[in-house]
């Protein structure tokens, strides 16, 4: 203990300038949080609004950058690469070493950030006590995804510049990845890979700090972490995508899914109004929709199109993601996949028969009640602390809900409202809503107990819309205007297959024609 | 306990280069030995594996009766290490260095402490990257020294010293001889020759020699013997003969194995009747010249 303690007031003495600006972005990073919250920054500062822009800005990067150079620093300070620091010959217990760089860690990173937090919860109107376990999750999910990943690259390098560049090959590694998984059929859709991604990196940087702390091995540490590179890429590419697809969405037998879905029958676009969007040609399939119970609704998680002609040629798209729900009043849908040019002129030339995979998850309201929106800040179940907020600026933006949630946004939260029952007064000129138009917002997280982010209040801005586009999206709300709240729960995820044969593909091809004007 | 270090076929190879061959050293406990070699001779790289900064590719050393590959925190309390090339925190102040170190040494001595700082005149207040090297040396070798190490270990620790320090450092050190094992390595001899009691002599990773320092001077004579006529050099000299040379009347060579009597009748029995014979004691820089000189002509 006395060896660990002594360590860390080493650093403390020797970082105290780095400890000082990170201090100093933290309260930063708080004072513009707040102003944000009430629109002030802009107001307050007059001529500086440019400087209070840049500031905000590049807050949110510097504060985690702050830390990272706190930890790169620490660790450097008994750097673990070459041989010649009077350090290794000194009896140092490389257990006490790493406790104490731990205790640093915790000292001017968690715990700053912790009491940052717990200010902002309570500034947002929020007891900071009742939400210590989302505040220790947000400390936890920084530890994991930022602090023990650079401390494994801090533990492997040898100074600031090494460390730069390790940062940017892993940059430049992470840009490629992105880029090149939109080439990986499936990949897009399916998350199922993405936690071993996760604990591929926590285990192999918390092995390599083990490891460099225990014996110094960087070269060995250096191939460890470079090793993480071709799996990685291997993983991406060979992954099974559809059978972990097909395992979490089981195809709908018996009526799992009380969903009936149907392809409609479409025409060609005239060729001025055909949508071509460089070198793919956008297909939208109408679809048909009912059967839905009126307690339940659907969201479409992703698609699969298949396409096979009367020559034997078929196409793919292999599985992508989609993020549409639909209520039991919608009869229709329209589902957009693209296809290359090429693909298209190949497929159109016979006739085809189309085969449309849909991945839905099931949901089922529950705990519906009636919420009639009050005159200034209020508590919105469910949510966190809302307001009505003003545009005083233009009367042509409906009004809508802006609220302070405290960690994360809701699990499960169904807000609905008919469009006819705003209270918004209408813009002039516009005409007064259809009755029984519904719009929704629709929240489902799996966050728990809390969102990543610096701040701990999450600010929300809520409007509500529907996918009908004939529809008046946006009707806004106001005081006054009476919602429907609920908390839909999940009841399954199947898939649909829709199939029509001997259709002319060119009838599917986008229209950008006025609905008036679509049909010839 | 009577060997602070000892060795067995030591060998480090780095890549297609071999650092070091089989070395086989003794290091008995209360020795000041100096292990001598010229630049890349494998000093340094002898020095790493004793404390396990470096991994031996074969063989095993033991130091203060442990293998060195598993020394750690608890042996090195009680092992002083000085290098050239250390890098020291040299943001902190002398005096924030002796502090910090304190702590880690169960036996460190503030009164010991005192007097080397005063010893070497070390500034406590100045930062170590505004002191000279032959400060820095200093500190180092004080903040090595104040906890009464049982093995000091130096590695060049007199390369780029003006006189006066190195004087100074040797005095700090021979002032702990009576307590500690010192195990220094140089190719600086004449400071060598000034305080070491064992003498080893390091050369492409081999281990030339290794014995006491008196020994070893008292077996290397220049020897000169004077004929009234040139003679003929032997064909075959014995092995100890070493740089075997003739100029007019006067024959020269180094003997490795000196014993007045026993070299006096080797002299008579391969040139007979010698006018004049001298036998000059050497200093340890001419017998490390004359030891370097074969290798090199052979390399």
């Amino acid at each position: 203990m006395n060896q660990i303690w002594n360590i860390f007031r080493k650093d403390v003495r020797h970082h105290r300038p780095e400890i000082a600006v990170s201090l100093a972005l933290t309260v930063a990073f708080a004072w513009v949080e707040v102003r944000e919250w009430d629109h002030q920054g802009m107001m307050a500062f007059g001529g500086g609004a440019f400087l209070y822009q840049l500031l905000s800005e590049l807050i949110v990067p510097l504060l985690p950058a702050s830390w990272m150079l706190l930890i790169v620093r620490a660790v450097h300070g008994e750097s673990l690469v070459g041989d010649r620091q009077f350090w290794v010959t000194r009896p140092y217990d490389w257990k006490n070493l790493l406790a104490a760089k731990t205790l640093f860690v915790l000292a001017f990173v968690n715990l700053p950030l912790f009491i940052m937090d717990a200010f902002l919860l309570a500034k947002a109107g929020f007891r900071p006590s009742a939400y210590l376990s989302g505040l220790l999750w947000m400390q936890l999910l920084w530890i994991l995804m930022l602090l023990i990943p650079t401390a494994a690259l801090a533990a492997v390098t040898a100074g600031i510049g090494q460390m730069l560049l390790a940062l940017f090959l892993v940059v430049l590694y992470m840009i490629a990845m992105s880029a090149s998984s939109g080439a990986v059929p499936n990949s897009g859709f399916s998350s199922d890979v993405a936690p071993v991604y996760f604990l591929l990196v926590i285990g192999m940087a918390l092995a390599v700090i083990f490891l460099q702390y225990s014996s110094r091995k960087a070269t060995v540490s250096r191939w460890m972490i470079a090793g993480l590179a071709p799996v990685f890429a291997l993983i991406m590419i060979f992954a099974p995508y559809r059978t972990l697809i097909a395992r979490e969405f089981p195809i709908s037998s018996n009526g799992q899914l009380p969903l009936h879905v149907a392809m409609l029958p479409s025409r060609a676009p005239a060729p001025e109004y055909a949508v071509n969007m460089g070198n793919s040609i956008p297909l939208r399939l109408p679809l048909s929709l009912s059967g839905l119970p009126s307690d339940s609704f659907v969201e479409l998680k992703g698609v699969i199109l298949t396409l096979t002609n009367s020559q034997g040629a078929r196409w793919d798209s292999g599985w992508q993601g989609r993020d549409m729900l639909l209520f039991p009043s919608e009869k229709t849908a329209n589902i957009e996949v693209r296809l290359g040019q090429e693909d298209f002129e190949h497929m159109k030339s016979s006739p085809v028969n189309i085969r449309l995979l849909l991945a839905f998850t099931l949901l089922r309201d529950k705990n519906q009640r009636q919420f009639v929106v009050p005159n200034g800040g209020f508590a919105f179940p469910d949510l966190g602390l809302c307001s009505v907020q003003t545009n005083s600026w233009s009367h042509l933006v409906p009004r809508n809900l802006v609220c302070r949630l405290p960690l994360r946004r809701p699990s499960f939260l169904l807000i609905t409202t008919q469009t006819a029952q705003s209270t918004c007064p209408l813009p002039k000129n516009q005409t007064p809503p259809v009755s029984g138009e519904t719009v929704w917002e629709f929240f489902h997280n799996d966050s728990e107990p809390a969102d990543p982010g610096i701040s701990p209040v999450k600010i929300l801005g809520l409007s509500l819309s529907n996918t009908n586009p004939s529809g008046r999206s946006d009707p806004g709300i106001c005081p006054g205007t009476p919602l429907t709240l609920s908390n839909p729960e999940e009841a399954g995820k199947n898939r649909l297959e829709v199939q029509l044969d001997n259709v002319s593909l060119a009838d599917y091809q986008q229209s950008s024609a006025p609905l008036t004007t679509e049909s010839h | 306990m009577t060997t602070a270090i000892q060795t067995d076929n030591l060998a480090k190879r780095f890549r297609r280069v071999n650092a070091l061959q089989s070395l086989n050293l003794n290091v008995p406990q209360g020795a000041v030995y100096a292990l001598v070699g010229p630049n890349g001779a494998g000093k340094t790289t002898a020095i790493k594996i004793l404390m396990n900064i470096m991994r031996a590719t074969s063989g095993r050393a033991q130091v203060l009766g442990i293998d060195s590959s598993r020394i750690k925190a608890r042996q090195l309390e009680s092992i002083g290490y000085v290098s050239e090339n250390q890098e020291l925190p040299e943001w902190m102040t002398t005096s924030a260095l002796l502090a910090y170190l304190r702590p880690f040494y169960p036996t460190w001595d503030r009164n010991l402490e005192s007097d080397l700082v005063k010893q070497f005149d070390l500034p406590l207040d100045r930062k170590l990257k505004h002191l000279s090297r032959g400060m820095k040396m200093k500190a180092a070798l004080a903040s090595s020294l104040a906890y009464h190490p049982k093995l000091i270990v130096l590695d060049e620790p007199f390369t780029g010293l003006d006189p006066l320090v190195r004087d100074e450092l040797i005095h700090g050190l021979l002032d702990r001889a009576e307590e500690s094992t010192i195990f220094v390595s140089s190719h600086d001899l004449g400071e060598i020759e000034s305080f070491a009691s064992h003498v080893g002599y390091l050369e492409a990773g081999q281990l030339r020699f290794s014995e006491e320092l008196s020994s070893l001077v008292e077996r290397f004579r220049e020897v000169e013997l004077t004929f009234d006529a040139p003679p003929p050099l032997p064909a075959q000299p014995p092995g100890s003969w070493m740089h075997l040379s003739t100029s007019a009347a006067v024959i020269r060579f180094i003997e490795s194995a000196f014993h007045p009597e026993q070299t006096t009748a080797q002299i008579r029995a391969i040139f007979g009747e010698v006018r004049d014979v001298t036998f000059s004691p050497m200093s340890l820089r001419s017998i490390f010249l004359a030891m370097a000189k074969p290798a090199r002509e052979s390399a």
